[in-house]
């Protein structure tokens, strides 16, 4: 689980701050979001003293109740309307990041067109928090705002928008993910991969040579794991073969990562390919020279 | 002082040839006004003669001062005449005066011929005259003080020398008189055949230069009187004067060097920052020709209407104009890259273009019949003039930049809007004009569809649009306009983070004018956004205030309330909770005089 992902790309996690679990790294997990995650807490209702707070109009009072309703996760969904009041009416900049995060931990799409307004803040902290909240609120006005997201000025702003359309299975958003990722918005790699249509997975495989290696892989990589209804034993051969005949000594990394996390029910014929690959790509050169520099470490 | 002399004396018995009269007397201050009777008598002496027009050339001077190189602007082919150089060379009539090594000497100014030379003495050239037969230099001691007056024949024979501690300034000769400026008001006449002074004017503005053109004898420095039937009135101030119309110019260019400045043979800043200006034929009244003068900055030159002083045209060259002359039709200039361009006198279209072999130092041109043919080259509109030679991010030229920049904004047609846009929204337009450029946007009262047209536009970065438009000024011409249309575009600019807080502020000022009931959710959006912004942000308090006084003014009992509410509120930023106050207050005291 940590071995490839976690060692090789660990600048590309990072855009999974807040939304930790999000990119799958299990090959057949479910296309809910929510159930992404780790290990469900059990839900534990947020209590009215907590919601008592929400509505003082002591700052650090605001404050308390808005950890109350983080730690409550889903448990504190009765807080919504009164921190999307807060929200609306008004918080100094600090409680503003901590009221959507809140909204983010509590995951209700009835917070999105609130949250959504932040996206546009002047405070880059703001729309930082706002974006990463709207991964987890989820729904069309979260995907129409993280979408909107992608051109803001702040790489990474840039990076959370990416991400967070991959978590919410934004699959309209594919083709502004490729611009994005034309951009330099290496983020959007990944959630291209848990995304893409057949020809747009093509689309990823063909950014080999053109965009470093560490950055194309890390789109696919989702592509491999996804379960074969979504994309075919033949495609992921497909894929294999194109990443042996570049026959690099990152290739041969990948490779193997692969094969070392190929689940146990998973395709016989591809996990055989891909132990092929690995044999083919033993021994391969470093680095070829369009991917000096990209990042890999040994 | 001692030294000089030594050497002049020196210099003065060795010029042989039969010498030349010494004039004593001359330049005398006991001297009173005669009314001008003296040189109406030599006016009339002169009669209807006319000074022979002068050659028409460009003359440089190499980059290490060791050549001149001439090239006819009409007819005729380049020339080039080596000798070192202590001295800007001086085009007169039809010969070319310098110095260097020790020598001054004088060449053909069509063919680079060397006419005569003689020791100098250690004077520095400070100006010359000639009338085709006789040359009159005047030159000045090292320390500047004292000068010598020279007049040398063709074959080289000083025909006069005059040593004075008057302060003498650049000489004419004509009909074999030398016309001396000096004591910066007085002009005398010697007679080149004896010596004596046979008159003297004394001139009611600065003079420190005589010189023919145009068929025509003038003296002056910051206008020019002409030697015509009114000369004899000049004590009066009547004489035939014609002078350039005040108004701004960047870096206070001049038509000539200030009387006693030394002229380095290498050009400065003096020399490309000048004025241009042709008197009118000497059959016509006086005028500048073509009803223009022009005045350069560097690699800007601007043309001007002579009566009003109207900028008429820019033309952005590509390197500094180290020299030129104003021509018949025409403004003749010469570059630091040697070369020789002729400029419409009307549009400021180039006419043709000549060059030297290489970059020059310094540059001399005299276009006395000197008229262009060939047909000018489109500038354009003066707004795309004036746009391009304000998004030249040369820092050099930011002074001049600023004045074009007022220019574009007295012009009133839309283009001039759309111009100021492309200024302010181009990357390349220098910071140091950018502020001048935004005020004269804000400024703006026409051409609103461009501004609204520029609104649409917001960062993207996936589009690759890095800047947003200059949302602050737009806003503050759209309201003073009263475009009403303008307020969607201006509430969504109040939401983009991309925006400067100056930008975010002015779009809210202008949307308490412009904006309605549509644009109240956006307000109600940014009020919420940063009513309690930190104290320190001081636009975007200003911003929230407007935003709050437009919610009054649009959105009815419930923006009353949204704002009462924020009132209320502690957190509320407190310069805006105070503007808002005040503006509630004021508006409740309104309605109590109403009911």
């Amino acid at each position: 689980m940590q071995g490839f992902v976690g060692r090789r790309f660990a600048s590309l996690a990072l855009l999974s701050l807040g939304l930790s679990g999000s990119v799958p790294r299990d090959a057949f997990a479910s296309a809910d979001p929510a159930s992404k995650r780790a290990a469900p807490l059990p839900v534990a209702v947020l209590g009215k003293v907590s919601l008592a707070k929400l509505k003082s109009s002591e700052p650090t009072e605001i404050k308390a109740g808005l950890d109350d309703a983080r730690a409550s996760a889903k448990g504190g969904l009765a807080a919504v309307p009164l921190i999307v009041d807060l929200l609306r009416k008004g918080l100094p900049y600090p409680l503003t990041v901590a009221a959507l995060d809140a909204l983010g931990d509590i995951e209700s799409e009835r917070a999105s067109a609130t949250v959504a307004w932040f996206v546009r803040h002047r405070s880059v902290e703001v729309r930082r928090s706002a974006v990463r909240a709207l991964a987890h609120t989820g729904g069309a006005l979260a995907v129409g705002a993280l979408r909107l997201a992608l051109s803001d000025g702040d790489p990474r702003v840039r990076g959370f928008a990416a991400a967070g359309l991959g978590s919410l299975r934004a699959k309209d958003a594919v083709g502004d993910l490729f611009v994005a990722l034309d951009h330099r918005v290496n983020e959007a790699a990944v959630s291209i991969g848990q995304l893409c249509a057949p020809s747009e997975c093509e689309a990823l495989e063909g950014r080999l040579g053109r965009v470093p290696f560490d950055v194309v892989s890390s789109g696919l990589d989702p592509i491999l794991f996804r379960p074969s209804g979504e994309v075919s034993d033949d495609a992921k051969v497909k894929l294999v073969g194109r990443l042996r005949e570049l026959g690099t000594g990152e290739t041969n990394r990948f490779l193997r990562e692969a094969v070392g996390r190929w689940p146990k029910t998973g395709s016989a014929r591809v996990r055989q390919v891909l132990e092929q690959a690995v044999l083919a790509t033993t021994g391969s050169p470093t680095n070829s020279p369009h991917e000096a520099g990209g990042g890999v470490s040994p | 002082m001692r030294g000089w002399r030594a050497v002049a004396v020196l210099w003065l018995t060795s010029v042989g040839c039969g010498g030349g009269p010494f004039a004593a007397g001359s330049f005398s201050t006991n001297w009173s006004d005669d009314g001008g009777r003296s040189i109406e008598i030599l006016r009339q002496r002169i009669g209807s003669s006319r000074p022979a027009p002068g050659s028409d050339v460009a003359v440089g001077v190499t980059s290490h001062l060791d050549a001149l190189v001439g090239i006819p602007l009409g007819e005729g082919t380049p020339w080039t005449f080596q000798h070192p150089l202590s001295s800007r060379p001086v085009v007169t009539s039809n010969v070319v005066v310098a110095a260097g090594s020790g020598e001054l000497f004088a060449l053909d100014a069509a063919t680079g011929k060397r006419l005569w030379a003689r020791p100098t003495g250690g004077l520095a050239i400070r100006g010359a005259g000639d009338d085709g037969s006789v040359t009159v230099v005047t030159l000045s001691s090292p320390q500047g003080k004292d000068s010598t007056l020279l007049a040398v024949a063709r074959n080289g024979t000083v025909v006069l020398r005059v040593e004075t501690d008057q302060d003498l300034g650049t000489p004419a000769a004509f009909a074999n008189f030398a016309f001396v400026p000096w004591g910066n008001q007085y002009v005398s006449a010697l007679d080149l055949s004896s010596g004596v002074e046979v008159a003297r004017v004394v001139l009611r503005e600065k003079t420190s230069r005589a010189w023919t053109t145009a068929g025509a004898l003038y003296f002056g420095e910051m206008g020019l009187f002409r030697f015509d039937e009114h000369i004899q009135a000049a004590s009066h101030n009547q004489a035939t004067h014609v002078g350039l119309p005040a108004r701004e110019l960047p870096g206070t260019p001049r038509l000539f060097p200030t009387s006693g400045e030394r002229i380095e043979p290498a050009s400065g800043a003096p020399d490309k920052i000048r004025l241009y200006a042709r008197p009118t034929a000497a059959t016509e009244p006086l005028a500048f020709e073509d009803d223009r003068f022009y005045a350069t900055y560097f690699r800007l030159v601007m043309g001007f209407t002579a009566g009003k002083g109207a900028l008429a045209w820019v033309h952005t060259h590509p390197n500094d104009v180290i020299g030129g002359a104003a021509a018949i039709g025409a403004l003749v200039l010469c570059d630091a890259d040697g070369k020789i361009t002729v400029l419409s006198a009307k549009t400021g279209g180039e006419m043709s273009q000549r060059s030297f072999d290489g970059p020059l130092a310094a540059c001399v041109v005299q276009a006395d019949g000197f008229t262009p043919s060939g047909t000018a080259s489109d500038q354009g509109p003066l707004a795309a003039q004036l746009a391009k030679a304000i998004e030249n991010r040369d820092l050099d030229l930011a002074t001049a930049q600023r004045l074009l920049l007022r220019e574009l904004a007295t012009l009133k047609d839309d283009d001039a809007t759309r111009t100021l846009l492309e200024v302010v929204s181009d990357p390349r337009t220098s910071p140091a004009v950018l502020g001048d450029a935004r005020a004269a946007l804000a400024g703006r009262r026409s051409g609103s569809r461009f501004m609204i047209s520029a609104l649409e536009r917001h960062y993207d970065f996936l589009k690759d649009v890095l800047a947003p438009p200059p949302v602050g000024p737009i806003a503050q011409a759209l309201a003073a306009m009263n475009e009403t249309g303008a307020a969607p575009l201006l509430a969504s600019h109040l939401l983009d983070p991309a925006d400067t807080d100056e930008d975010v502020k002015q779009a809210a000022v202008a949307l308490v004018t412009l904006g309605g009931a549509a644009e109240v959710p956006a307000l109600e959006q940014f009020f919420g956004m940063y009513r309690d912004a930190p104290d320190d942000d001081a636009d975007i308090a200003d911003a929230v205030a407007s935003a709050g006084q437009a919610l009054l003014e649009h959105g009815g009992a419930p923006g009353r309330a949204v704002v009462d509410l924020a009132l209320a509120n502690p957190l509320t930023n407190a310069a805006a909770k105070a503007k808002l106050q005040a503006i509630v207050g004021a508006l409740d005291a309104q309605k109590g005089e109403g009911r």
